[in-house]
């Protein structure tokens, strides 16, 4: 063999070893199971579809998920999703989705899928926030198949004084499959385990995730806003932003935030501990389900944002 | 690749009957997708370039156009993310990040190409069978001094490239080494504004600046005028209707979706008749 030859060869063998290590690799791979898609409008209020796979191909992305059942038309070369079954984006009108009730923070063609994912798609009007870091609608996940693939654990911080809250909202993880491990309130519990606060807005006002909550949903994503003196008034808003409703003792509220680097925080709390006890009952995969967050009041649930005629 | 006079149907046919069958047949290749009627119009301009007796040329013009399809092949497959059928997977890119190549897209990227070697190819064959003068001649009773200008413009091109064989030809003469393809283009350019300035003033002397908007010179239509601008019709009608109807169906997103229909292959049979029968016929010709 010559000594171009040789060279020649070595370069494809180096070549070959690098795609190799950056995951190259010939066609789709090893796929995934138990995959469910979602398809809502107005936050969760109008069903469009829903689809379960119980087998998906490897290389699964959340846009090919999508385009298995529904009609789907793209933007940026396949990037973003256009428009879902007809319905398309506007101005104040956009298609964004979530994965075991967490945003992504990439675009769909680029979210892998990983076993037992649900997949939510929302059309919703976006002129308050366009950045909703998470939703309970997905109740029992992200606690059960975690983020990304990658499983968490879940930490329950309690104040004291809602002790029945903290044990209803216990046994709901329980009887999910999920072990949550109980911890004093305040103590935190870092970026890499889903934590989930019980306690009244007046004690829960000095955890950093409640700052999120004061800037209102641009910041924090929840169309709720505590309010009055001691935060005993929980103000519900609608999808423009403008508070439409005002509840007041006995008001509990169920939503997730997070900030731009965590994991999404889970806050069950309320005006006073009967709020915080309404809101941890209200941790059911049946109420929650396709809700981004809900306030609770004297066995009423209130779905956020809240429509006028809601 | 330039225009010169050749004894065939499409040079003896007048310049309005050619321009229309060379932008049918461009029309076609952009408003229809079907990998099957595509494929007839590729046969069909291959095959007006034989009849047009620019078969070299075009085999020559193919070349380039190849490497450029399988370029926008490749840069399709690489950058689109629609398509089910993952076929490779690159991992994480720089700069195009996570990469999976699917069916779809490669396929799609090839339609792409196929379509630019098409519509190059018949870029080709309209250089090499239509003469400029003529075409530009149409439009004098609409601007005479624009068709003028135009008519210069596209003469300075044979000049120049007459001009740097010239030059290469003197430079080689030279001892030393041969000319660089650079130095003969920079000797030809440096000298374009030149030539440009010798036609501007001959033309000045001959009074050209005063001429009047020219009369209009009827000329009977030849067996030649009416079978290219017949063609021309029934290609650029044909691929409109074609494209309404969706009787030559194509999709590649999701999923690939192009049955080869009886009507999808009549359709293709039927544009590539169009596009070959009027070289047939080459009565008035010569050899």
């Amino acid at each position: 063999v010559s000594l171009r030859g040789r060279t020649a060869l070595t370069t494809l063998v180096a070549l070959a070893a690098a795609a190799v290590l950056a995951g190259c690799g010939l066609g789709a791979g090893h796929g995934a199971a138990g995959v469910t898609v979602t398809v809502t409008k107005d936050f969760g209020a109008g069903p469009v579809g829903t689809a379960t796979e119980s087998k998906v191909p490897g290389s699964e992305t959340v846009m090919r998920t999508l385009e298995r059942t529904f009609h789907v038309t793209t933007r940026y070369g396949g990037g973003f999703v256009q428009s879902i079954d007809g319905l398309t984006g506007s101005a104040e009108h956009d298609w964004f989705y979530y994965v075991n009730g967490v945003q992504a923070a990439k675009g769909a063609a680029t979210t892998p899928v990983h076993s037992g994912d649900s997949i939510w798609w929302d059309f919703h009007d976006w002129r308050a926030t366009e950045t909703i870091p998470a939703v309970v609608g997905a109740f029992p996940e992200p606690f059960v198949h975690g983020i990304g693939g990658k499983r968490y654990p879940t930490t329950l911080e309690c104040a004291s004084g809602v002790q029945t809250a903290c044990t209803t909202v216990a046994n709901a993880f329980a009887g999910a499959g999920v072990a949550a491990a109980t911890q004093f309130f305040g103590t935190g519990s870092g970026t890499d385990s889903l934590n989930v606060l019980v306690a009244p807005w007046g004690t829960l006002r000095s955890a950093l995730v409640a700052d999120l909550l004061e800037h209102g949903p641009s910041i924090s994503g929840i169309y709720a806003k505590f309010g009055g003196p001691g935060g005993r008034e929980l103000e519900l808003l609608n999808p423009s932003g403008h508070a439409v409703k005002a509840l007041g003792a006995g008001a509990g509220l169920l939503a997730a935030t997070a900030d731009n680097s965590g994991t999404p925080t889970w806050l069950v709390t309320g005006t006073d501990a009967a709020g915080v006890a309404a809101a941890a009952r209200a941790l059911r995969p049946g109420i929650l389900r396709h809700r981004f967050a809900v306030a609770v009041q004297g066995g009423m649930v209130y779905p956020l944002p809240l429509e006028p005629a809601q | 690749v330039s225009y010169r006079r050749r004894a065939s149907p499409l040079h003896a046919a007048r310049a309005a009957s050619a321009c229309a069958f060379c932008l049918a047949l461009a029309l076609a290749a952009l408003v229809l997708s079907s990998p099957l009627v595509l494929g007839a119009l590729l046969v069909a301009v291959l095959a007006a370039g034989t009849g047009a007796r620019v078969g070299r040329e075009l085999r020559r013009a193919l070349l380039y156009a190849v490497p450029l399809a399988l370029l926008i092949a490749a840069i399709n497959a690489l950058v689109t993310r629609d398509g089910l059928t993952v076929i490779w997977r690159f991992g994480n890119l720089p700069l195009l990040g996570e990469t999976d190549v699917t069916l779809e897209a490669t396929v799609y990227g090839a339609v792409l190409g196929l379509k630019a070697v098409i519509l190059i190819l018949t870029g080709a064959l309209y250089t090499l069978a239509v003469d400029p003068d003529r075409v530009l001649a149409l439009f004098r009773r609409v601007s005479f001094r624009s068709a003028l200008t135009a008519t210069l413009a596209t003469r300075m091109v044979p000049v120049l490239l007459h001009d740097s064989r010239r030059f290469g030809e003197a430079m080689r003469c030279r001892p030393g080494r041969p000319p660089t393809r650079v130095q003969i283009l920079r000797a030809t350019t440096t000298s374009v504004f030149d030539r440009a300035l010798d036609v501007a003033a001959a033309l000045e002397v001959r009074g050209y600046g005063a001429a009047r908007r020219p009369a209009r010179t009827v000329r009977p239509w030849s067996r030649h005028d009416l079978a290219f601008a017949l063609s021309g019709a029934v290609i650029g009608a044909g691929a409109v209707c074609l494209r309404a109807s969706g009787l030559a169906p194509f999709s590649a997103y999701p999923s690939l979706h192009g049955p080869v229909t009886p009507a999808a292959a009549l359709s293709a049979a039927a544009l590539l008749a169009a596009a070959i029968l009027p070289f047939l016929d080459r009565r008035g010709i010569g050899a």
